[in-house]
């Protein structure tokens, strides 16, 4: 297999039989230094394999290596004769990001530093197993109806679903396909964290890029802002886990081949592929009611440490993504509008302006697109640009470059966390020892991450965000 | 023999050798576990038994070790001690014990999921050798 280089930031697999498509990879040549150490490139050449995958197996600056798909994958199928592959979404299912912009200033937080970080140590469930915000009981109202879901309980305020990619509520969902088993583990997680690479940070606003942008999405210089990164939980890994199984007996039945299992796939229109759309649908609810949960805690920990209510505390949605997802939508291909099943693992819709299904605010400017750092450097805000080559994707993070074995034996958590608090950082892990897998320089530049999305007019820079607070599980 | 951690850029791999097929599933649970955190020795003060019958022996080294994060999310049990019998053709029954969650302190970030990745379990010439994938 060869990787060549097209350009500053385009790199090119060929397309080798039995590859329907070649892959593109956008990386700038240290990026691209990253990706070779692993086995990301061979996985975007799996990818290709893909029944009805149109244009190329696309892979965005910071992939890496995955299960099946590239962490950083997307994948265009045709709706009328391709395929849908739950390896295409991943186990998080509707794994996204929420920002949620401010009042406050870093002077404004650092006066009240260490209640805001003790209430949300207090308020915000996370680690292992069960813990949750909102009751069991909701969990039905969610699978059907997601953010509006917990809306109606008393969660989060109307103007949340404006701010949020479908609403907070994705079409088609079928929450009877979701299984016992997973309805089980969801029921004591509605409104919880989790571990690893999930977290909700406290950020400042360091730098402006875009001012109309900006504006448009509520972001000024100085500004604190809270950044929620987590999924649908044990309930959507267990429901990734059920249809993968059920596909994967399915898969042989219409005689498809792929290179790895884990690229289990059926025909979008085939009874399997409309199953496990309608299930991975149900369990996208549970990530957008998560979301809006914590988003909702996050208020009450800031209102109460500043003395007053949430409705005052300025701390207006700016939007939320996801990240693991597949969707119906329709793009341009051969000059020809056509409807496409968009895989997106570990990348993020990024809309152009102008874009019908943007909120009415944001369409002049273009759909927010939120990259999380690590702990201990910075993310970014960006908005989706015109002529996006890669079917409306961008990066979904920094991307991870170590192992977590080998991040452990760096540096163990309770030096990672004396660095971060050093640099004016706040943490407040779940457990210390986790954060060593999680340290910053386990992971690839996000500066160079953004810059790549500009440069490949993936997504163009709106503002850069400083951390400086970390609930970690 | 005992398990191997492998090394992958966001996720872990566990590889492991046995004497037989239930030794190896065994093994393969317990690295699974010690990603999460360690208990030695394993003081079980609850069980759960868990039976699989899947359509290969890769399907039935997923299948198995999904089902015992299912348990262990849903009774909230970190599980540290594994007993298995396998029958033909891809069955086993399993008996894990462990202890609540609360009691232990992660050293490691939680497994989501178990992977069709690369997964492989066949027989040697001196046993089993079993590989697989886990979503962090």
């Amino acid at each position: 297999m060869e990787v060549k280089r097209v350009s500053d930031v385009v790199w090119g697999i060929q397309q080798e039989h039995p590859m329907r498509v070649p892959g593109r990879i956008f990386a700038s040549e240290p990026l691209m230094e990253a990706v070779l150490r692993d086995r990301a490139t061979v996985q975007v050449a799996n990818v290709a394999h893909l029944p009805g995958i149109v244009e190329a197996s696309y892979a965005m600056p910071d992939i890496h290596w995955g299960y099946g798909f590239p962490i950083g994958g997307v994948a265009a199928t045709t709706v009328a004769d391709g395929v849908v592959s739950p390896g295409g979404v991943g186990f998080d299912i509707c794994c996204g990001v929420r920002l949620i912009a401010s009042g406050f200033t870093e002077a404004d937080f650092d006066k009240q530093r260490a209640t805001i970080m003790a209430e949300l140590d207090r308020r915000i469930p996370r680690g292992i197993g069960k813990g949750a915000i909102a009751p069991g009981g909701l969990i039905s109202d969610i699978l059907h109806r997601g953010a509006a879901a917990a809306l109606q309980h008393g969660y989060g305020w109307e103007s949340d679903l404006e701010r949020c990619e479908e609403r907070g509520v994705s079409k088609g969902a079928k929450p009877s396909l979701v299984s016992d088993k997973a309805v089980a583990r969801g029921k004591g997680q509605i409104g919880s964290l989790g571990a690893g690479n999930h977290f909700l940070e406290i950020q400042v606003v360091d730098q402006i890029h875009d001012d109309e942008a900006a504006a448009a999405y509520g972001l000024a210089e100085g500004m604190v802002v809270v950044m929620i990164h987590c999924g649908s939980r044990g309930l959507g890994h267990q429901t990734c886990t059920d249809q993968l199984r059920l596909m994967g007996n399915a898969m042989h039945r219409y005689k498809i081949e792929v290179p790895d299992r884990q690229l289990a796939c059926v025909p979008v229109q085939s009874p399997e592929g409309q199953q496990y759309l309608g299930a991975m649908a149900a369990a996208s609810n549970f990530a957008w009611a998560n979301r809006h949960i914590l988003a909702h805690e996050a208020r009450h920990a800031f209102a109460r440490a500043f003395g007053t209510s949430p409705k005052h505390t300025g701390m207006h949605l700016v939007f939320d993504v996801a990240h693991n997802l597949a969707k119906i939508e329709t793009h341009e291909v051969d000059g020809r509008p056509i409807e496409l099943c968009i895989h997106r693992k570990g990348a993020t819709r990024a809309f152009e302006p102008g874009h019908p299904d943007l909120p009415a605010d944001l369409r002049a400017v273009g759909q927010p697109v939120l990259v999380p750092g690590s702990m201990g450097t910075a993310s970014w805000v960006l908005r989706g640009a015109v002529g996006n080559p890669a079917f409306a994707s961008a990066a979904h993070g920094a991307g991870r470059v170590m192992s977590r074995k080998k991040a452990k034996a760096h540096q163990t958590g309770s030096e990672v966390r004396v660095r971060l608090e050093d640099d004016g950082i706040s943490v407040r892990p779940g457990s210390v020892k986790l954060l060593s897998e999680e340290a910053p320089y386990a992971y690839k530049d996000v500066d160079a991450v953004a810059d790549v999305c500009d440069q490949a007019n993936l997504a163009a820079k709106v503002a850069r965000l400083r951390p400086v607070g970390v609930v970690k599980g | 023999m005992p398990y191997t951690v492998l090394s992958h850029t966001a996720d872990a791999g566990i590889e492991a050798t046995a004497s037989t097929l239930s030794e190896l599933l065994c093994e393969l649970a317990t690295g699974m576990f010690s990603l999460m955190g360690s208990l030695e020795p394993c003081a079980q003060t609850q069980a759960v038994e868990v039976d699989v019958a899947s359509t290969s022996r890769d399907e039935l080294v997923v299948d198995v070790l999904s089902e015992l994060l299912y348990h262990s999310e849903v009774e909230d049990l970190f599980l540290c001690s594994f007993e298995a019998r396998t029958s033909e053709p891809h069955r086993v029954h399993m008996r894990a014990g462990g202890v609540p969650n609360s009691a232990v302190k992660l050293s490691g970030a939680p497994i989501k999921a178990v992977t069709y990745h690369d997964v492989a379990v066949h027989e040697t010439a001196d046993g089993w050798y079993g590989r697989v994938y886990l979503d962090v």
